[in-house]
């Protein structure tokens, strides 16, 4: 059976790597698979394709015809230019305002995975009374929109009279913390207990077992919690707005949000170009932690 | 703006670093307990900071908001269950009720599958085309929603039969003959509540592909190797290996994604503003309190919505009780 | 013992850390600091208008010892009355809204300005009823600092010479006008309402304008403030003539069922065509920019665009101007803040601003030769010279209703999916009762 040789072919080339991972086979990509991803892939990119090409677009161009005109109509590509990043960048002080955002999003990011951290181990590996309660409690609180909590923290902060970044830190610490939560114990609870215990048998503390086995372990969980917050806290605008308000505190949200819309709606055309400036960093730091989604990391450790 | 730079990567290190510290502080004061009150204090100690957190930011403002529900508009005067009555009285709330849970029961399940697929048949590339495949899909995460707004303009846009379109999917129409569409407009068998649910799941899939993806690679490769010796095809290994090992991250997604559609708003918002039945509780709740600066009317829409996380307070203990009866 | 070194070299690290955090937490602060000579202005207005203000309101500032920061806040109705409550707001806000600041005076955070700012002065410069705007219960909370007109109707000026249209002295002319194009072969008018969360704002500036000169100035206050309701006769017969000259099939460009799905922005742009796909546009004037109408058109805008002032219902009756506007509201008690104050009402602000944006000031005596062009000239001096300004009657009712259900009822009645006495019913029944 095709089947049963194809199997062992297989397992002849895995064992020539590490056997541990279950890292794609690219034998295994059939025409069904790479059609079916192109396809997808093709779906998801052309509206992102749409904005990035009108971001080149001057304004009366994009008013009167479709971004594919461009291929339709080379004659087109001309007229394209830099202008709307230009402006927009200068107009909303876009420099400033990504020194801000970074600012605010390297804290709120780094801050809570850490704290939740801890907390979720808790809750996963150590009994204590009213762990459920606790546990269902946070995730009940996921539902609240944030926005009900401005008004009580704002007045909060202001009868400590803090102002400037520590409020958005704390706030995106704050709003986070639940997800965070509910997000790491679920994961850390796919853990092989059977490692805790071993490590529990050779005399580990609760923080030396946190601290060497299960935060490595839960590396993937980690870093995908930390893309979400990142880009959570990166794109948020709401918060920022209501706690640093318009200046030269404001992230790139706000000022893109305040120095590029008329009244009327007018100056979409800057919006667009704000918009993938915008967008730039995430897609670094997307990037960047991508290496940690790979490698089964528990595996290993059971023989070990 | 440089020493705004130094300022953040010092915050950022001292931020972490007290964290780390505070920790190991705590654990030393737990541990200098006598050992049985050290095992049963040090679980709440773990849990403190984080705790802390949730209170101040979350715990306080959901009192002050199921409060706020039994007041009136300026949170002045008490009026007891009027704001609810009232609401669930309005037949244009009732419908947003209605809408909110189309979205309920479509979005978070279709966003399970569609991450799982991706992530599964990305798995099966060469790194590098798997790593392309993936950050295309995560790409719009990427992005505000004012710029999903704007890009998801360029689709929808309708401009009167006769003139040029710009938008993408009225272009098409136009291209075969037919006559422009105000798609967002069209509340027939809710299309248009569908096209902006199109909206959040090309937005909001990276999410679960990548969560997703992660387990099925923490799947250990003995399991599978197991199943492969015993003869199994790759369909019967999904199943029978990889599913039941990621089931714990399937229903996290799930869940969290039906969380975050319950409130979600900012599509509806920017789209419509709930204009021609799109309406959902997350703009009912985001108009009350910032357009009509309602408090009440605001609040009690939060409360409902708390309620509605019951039933699945419920699943998730069941969730729990299997989980433990497992280990 | 190891641990405890490393316990001695940690607790160093925690007050080292500790301290650093506060010299974040003071310098990430930054910003507004709480001198009693810096005054903080936010303010809406579009960009070009709100940079040349900036500019004047900080140098005269200066010349009087005071630092005034100023910025620009989109949609700063949703922003502000989170902050007031907060008791965390900036000195001075520039309220595009009459019902905000409304709601901002019946919480008792806005400072009675009669006792700031010479009201017999600003009574003789501004013009009629611009004062009216801001003021509760008798006293002056809001001040008009800059002002758009809406009561405007714009055409293609040669296409429309060529055809020998005039321009309409009341309805009845109007009327005619409409039919005399259409039976050219060309829809008469450009009417498209598309705005997003905001869907519907251009058909309640029609039903304002209508009912304000079937009213008069007393009758439209009456409806704004809801002692005359939506379901009555004089707003009834301001729909029929809307119906009249904007629903009969074959009116509009592009039909009924366009008219809420087309973007506002491109009402215009079928005007623009060699032989024109519409004639008149009935719309503010910040319609004219290049991000609204084409460069070609923008570029020379006295020889491309013409205006005449929405006509009244009988020649020479009641010809009140439909407009809008930032209201400057003082939110602040120190002595600098008023003194900014007086710099906005100043009746020659805006001097430096009008010749390179859209700024119209709402003083009358105010240097027309300033202006950038005929049409501004014209457009201003039809607010100076009407018989009152009336602020947008959608701001000046309560959010609920002028930022919601008119809105949205007045798209369904368009659209065809409610019939007008359901549209009218439902926004009285929306009207809030606290």
């Amino acid at each position: 059976m095709t089947d049963v040789t194809a199997g062992v072919a297989r397992t002849k080339t895995r064992t020539r790597r590490q056997k541990e991972n279950f890292e794609g086979s690219p034998s295994k990509a059939g025409w069904f698979t790479k059609g079916a991803l192109i396809f997808v892939c093709f779906l998801w990119i052309v509206p992102t394709l749409g904005l990035f090409l009108t971001s080149f677009r001057p304004l009366d161009d994009a008013n009167n015809t479709g971004w594919w005109t461009l291929f339709t109509h080379p004659s087109t590509i001309g007229h394209l230019t830099t202008s709307n990043y230009t402006k927009a960048i200068d107009q909303a002080h876009l420099g400033l305002a990504f020194v801000n955002s970074v600012a605010i999003a390297l804290p709120a990011t780094f801050i809570p995975i850490l704290v939740a951290s801890f907390a979720a181990y808790a809750f996963t590996f150590m009994d204590f009374k009213g762990r459920d309660f606790l546990f269902l409690l946070v995730v009940s609180l996921l539902v609240i929109p944030n926005y009900v909590a401005f008004v009580p923290i704002l007045k909060a902060y202001g009868s400590i009279g803090l102002k400037g970044f520590p409020t958005v830190w704390l706030a995106h610490i704050g709003f986070g913390m639940s997800l965070a939560i509910y997000i790491l114990r679920n994961y850390m609870a796919t853990l092989p207990k059977t490692v805790i215990e071993s490590a529990k048998i050779d005399g580990a503390s609760h923080f030396q077992t946190f601290y060497r086995l299960i935060l490595p372990m839960s590396v993937p969980a980690l870093a995908s919690f930390a893309i979400f917050q990142f880009l959570w806290v990166w794109n948020d605008l709401l918060v920022a707005l209501v706690f640093i308000g318009p200046g030269d505190n404001a992230p790139i949200t706000v000022a893109v949000k305040n120095n590029l819309l008329g009244q009327q709606g007018s100056g979409w055309n800057l919006v667009t170009a704000g918009g993938f400036f915008s967008m730039i960093v995430p897609i670094i730091v997307f990037l960047a932690l991508q290496r940690f989604f790979v490698r089964g990391l528990t595996a290993g450790a059971v023989k070990g | 703006m440089g020493t705004k730079i130094v300022t953040t990567i010092i915050t950022v290190l001292a931020g972490v670093g007290a964290a780390l510290v505070l920790y190991w502080v705590l654990n030393r004061l737990a541990e200098l307990l006598p050992g049985h009150w050290e095992d049963r204090i040090k679980p709440y100690l773990y849990i403190l900071p984080a705790y802390l957190a949730i209170t101040f930011y979350l715990i306080y403002p959901a009192v002050e908001t199921v409060i706020d529900s039994l007041k009136d508009s300026s949170s002045t005067a008490w009026v007891g269950l009027d704001n609810y009555t009232h609401l669930l009285k309005t037949h244009d709330f009732q419908q947003t009720l209605f809408n909110t849970l189309l979205w309920m029961l479509i979005v978070p399940a279709v966003t399970v599958a569609l991450g799982l697929g991706v992530a599964v048949l990305a798995d099966r590339l060469k790194p590098k085309a798997e790593s392309t495949a993936k950050t295309i899909v995560f790409l719009p995460m990427a992005i505000s929603m004012v710029g999903a707004g704007t890009v998801w303009k360029f689709l929808y846009t309708y401009r009167p039969e006769g003139r040029s379109q710009i938008g993408l999917q009225n272009a098409i129409v136009t291209g075969l003959g037919g006559s422009p569409v105000p798609w967002l407009e069209q509340n027939e068998f809710h299309l248009n509540s569908l096209l902006l649910m199109v909206m959040l799941l090309w937005a909001q899939v990276g999410f679960s592909m990548v969560l997703l993806s992660a387990a099925i690679k923490g799947v250990p490769g003995d399991t599978i190797e197991a199943a492969r010796i015993d003869g199994a095809n790759e369909r019967q290994i999904f199943a029978s290996v990889v599913v039941p090992q990621i089931w714990g991250t399937v229903i996290t997604v799930f869940i969290t994604t039906l969380i975050s559609v319950m409130k979600i708003f900012d599509i509806v918002y920017v789209m419509t503003n709930g204009n021609f039945n799109t309406n959902v509780l997350g703009n009912e709740f985001f108009n009350q309190l910032f357009t009509n600066f309602n408090n009440g009317a605001a609040a009690s829409i939060v409360v409902m919505l708390m309620v509605a996380t019951i039933p699945i307070m419920i699943y998730q203990v069941r969730h729990f009780r299997a989980e433990e009866a497992a280990a | 013992m190891q641990t405890l070194s490393r316990g001695r070299k940690l607790a160093l690290v925690a007050t080292a850390v500790a301290s650093l955090v506060a010299t974040a937490a003071c310098s990430g602060g930054g910003g507004s600091s709480s001198s009693s000579k810096t005054v903080t202005i936010w303010s809406s207005t579009d960009p070009l208008v709100f940079a040349g203000l900036k500019k004047e309101i900080v140098a005269k500032a200066k010349a009087e010892g005071i630092t005034v920061n100023m910025q620009k806040v989109d949609n700063i109705n949703q922003l502000i009355m989170t902050k007031i409550q907060a008791n965390d707001t900036p000195d001075i806000a520039m309220i595009p809204q009459p019902g905000v600041v409304g709601d901002i005076v019946k919480r008792g955070k806005a400072q009675d300005l009669s006792s700031v700012l010479d009201m017999n002065a600003l009574k003789s410069s501004m013009t009629p009823g611009t004062l009216e705007t801001g003021t509760f219960n008798g006293k002056l909370y809001g001040l008009l600092v800059s002002m758009n007109v809406k009561s405007l109707v714009f055409y293609p000026k040669k296409a429309w010479d060529k055809a020998g249209y005039t321009a309409p002295t009341d309805f009845a002319s109007l009327e005619a006008l409409t039919d005399k194009i259409k039976a050219s072969g060309t829809p008469p008018w450009c009417f498209a309402i598309g705005s997003d969360a905001a869907t519907g704002w251009p058909a309640t500036d029609w039903m304002e304008d209508l009912v304000m000169r079937y009213g008069g100035v007393q009758g439209y206050n009456d409806w704004v403030t809801h002692k005359t309701k939506f379901d009555s006769s004089l707003v009834k017969q301001a729909a029929a003539e809307m119906e009249k000259l904007l629903l009969t099939p074959g009116n509009v460009a592009g039909g009924r069922s366009s008219i809420a799905s087309t973007a506002f922005g491109d009402a215009d742009n079928p005007m623009w065509d060699a032989k024109p796909g519409c004639m008149m546009l009935k719309q503010g004037n910040f319609i004219v920019s290049k991000d609204f109408m084409p460069s070609k058109v923008v570029s020379d805008v006295d020889a491309n665009i013409g205006v005449f002032g929405f006509p009244p219902a009988t020649a020479g009756g009641d010809n009140p101007t439909l407009g809008g506007g930032d209201l400057a509201t003082l939110l602040s008690t120190s002595d600098s803040a008023k003194k900014v104050m007086k710099i906005l009402a100043d009746p020659t602000l805006g001097k430096d601003t009008a010749g390179s944006s859209s700024f119209i000031s709402p003083h009358k005596t105010f240097d027309m030769s300033l202006y950038p062009n005929d049409l501004t000239r014209t457009i201003a001096s039809t607010a100076y010279k009407s018989t009152a300004f009336l602020f947008d009657g959608s701001d000046a009712m309560p959010g609920a209703v002028g930022a919601g259900t008119f809105w949205k009822d007045m798209t369904a009645w368009i659209s065809g999916q409610e019939n007008l006495d359901t549209a009218l019913k439902n926004i009285d029944q929306s009207w809030p009762t606290s």
